[in-house]
């Protein structure tokens, strides 16, 4: 485990890694990366290694939990054993079971869940490695392997989380900054209508810092949005479209 | 957005969420939704402007997603089979393989234009049958296969479990000898899918 440091930003207002309050962690973002899936995608944000597999639209199993005039989205985060200092087991945690619920509803206001009535959508969700923010890059991964699924939606969500470590506001929190820091707000947002889906925050902020912390949040995810968008145009720019030329 | 020429323009890689236009200059399409009186595009493709029609669509760059609907030719399994109906498991519509799979109900009345006894005369578990889907009432598929391009592709014979070869009206297993029924289809055992 790593100790507390003793700064989280020092004199020249830099945080633990070098990064400026308002910066991002490196981030590369892979679209189609699971053959067998419907639709994947893999993000790397600092040392998040996240890995995210869509399966469906399927038949509902057991068949009455489907839902006569929309689809069922069923999401599964998980975090590996060895994506953590200390080993963690494997079962899912209470955190985890929250946190697929949360990846579920920041995900599902984006999708037009009324055009495949009585099937079902998997998201699976795997966290390789975690270093803070993995709900984030988890959206951020799944938005992306369920539009490469081909599942209409409104919009790619895109997730960024903000925050205050000493008493600055910073952007992108890594897990000493998440530990030791006062406050953290992850935002869930469709960029091109606007529309925040997922907002929380855990810790103490002022009225003033929280409005802050959410735009620059917000800024981030737009960011993040571009290198989404990056990802996919890598993939699909080359590859000829099906039944045409 | 659109240039003053007239015909077909090709547009670029569009992604869910992606800006087309608003509905004064086009008529939404497929794979385009409207928002607040702008039509935004709702999956990975390419985007078409029929500046003719004044249409926008997007294409799909990949092959959009298949779930069986009525009038879809979908292939199945057969997983069990009683006097009345037989259940088959779909796992490919409309020539796309499914990732999980989709139960459906084959009823003898739906087998065949004229009089069919039995479904054990029809097809048995195991078979791979190509049917259309002619109803999802009751929240279940319905099948028929009363075409000559539907019915049984490939069936295994009940006693020793070798596929089956065609002779005149009957199926005959070349290794144990069994004779048994089926409806096939006029491409039985020829296709791969």
């Amino acid at each position: 485990m790593t100790d507390k440091p003793e700064k989280l930003i020092d004199k020249k207002g830099l945080r633990l890694d070098g990064r400026k309050p308002d910066e991002l962690r490196p981030i590369k973002i892979e679209v189609g990366v699971i053959s067998n899936a419907d639709g994947s995608a893999y993000i790397e944000q600092g040392k998040n290694k996240v890995l995210a597999g869509i399966y469906g639209p399927r038949e509902v199993h057991p068949k009455h939990l489907a839902l006569p005039d929309r689809m069922v989205l069923k999401c599964r985060y998980h975090m590996a054993p060895f994506s953590v200092q200390e080993r963690k087991s494997p079962a899912p945690s209470r955190r985890e079971i929250e946190l697929s619920k949360v990846i579920r509803e920041s995900l599902e206001p984006a999708i037009f869940v009324e055009y495949y009535p009585r099937t079902m959508v998997d998201i699976f969700v795997e966290v390789l490695q975690a270093d803070g923010g993995t709900r984030c890059a988890s959206i951020t991964a799944a938005a992306l392997a369920l539009a490469d699924a081909g599942i209409p939606m409104r919009d790619i969500v895109v997730a960024c989380a903000a925050g205050k470590a000493g008493d600055t506001i910073v952007l992108d929190l890594m897990d000493e900054e998440d530990k030791y820091g006062t406050a953290d707000v992850p935002v869930a947002l469709m960029p091109n209508l606007n529309a925040v889906t997922l907002l929380q925050m855990d810790g103490i902020l002022s009225y003033d810092e929280f409005e802050s912390a959410v735009n620059l949040a917000i800024e981030g995810c737009k960011k993040i949005y571009a290198m989404q968008k990056e990802a996919i145009r890598s993939k699909y720019a080359s590859a000829k479209e099906e039944g045409e030329e | 957005m659109a240039s003053k020429s007239s015909g077909h323009k090709k547009g670029h890689l569009v992604s869910p969420g992606d800006r087309l236009g608003v509905i004064e200059e086009f008529t939404p399409d497929v794979g385009t939704y409207v928002k607040n009186g702008v039509i935004y595009s709702e999956i990975i493709g390419k985007s078409l402007f029929d500046l003719a029609q004044k249409r926008v669509s997007v294409h799909p760059k990949l092959r959009g997603i298949k779930v069986p609907k009525i009038g879809s030719t979908v292939i199945g399994q057969v997983s069990s089979v009683q006097t009345q109906n037989a259940n088959v498991r779909i796992f490919n519509v409309d020539k796309k393989d499914l990732s999980g799979i989709f139960t459906a109900v084959l009823h003898v009345s739906d087998v065949q234009m004229r009089f069919v006894d039995s479904m054990f005369d029809v097809c048995k578990p195991g078979d791979i049958l190509r049917a259309r889907v002619i109803s999802e009432k009751n929240r279940t598929y319905h099948l028929t296969t009363k075409d000559k391009d539907l019915g049984v592709i490939y069936a295994f014979c009940s006693n020793c479990g070798y596929m089956l070869e065609p002779r005149r009206y009957m199926m005959h297993c070349a290794r144990c000898g069994r004779t048994e029924k089926r409806k096939t289809a006029f491409d039985y055992g020829k296709r791969p899918t």
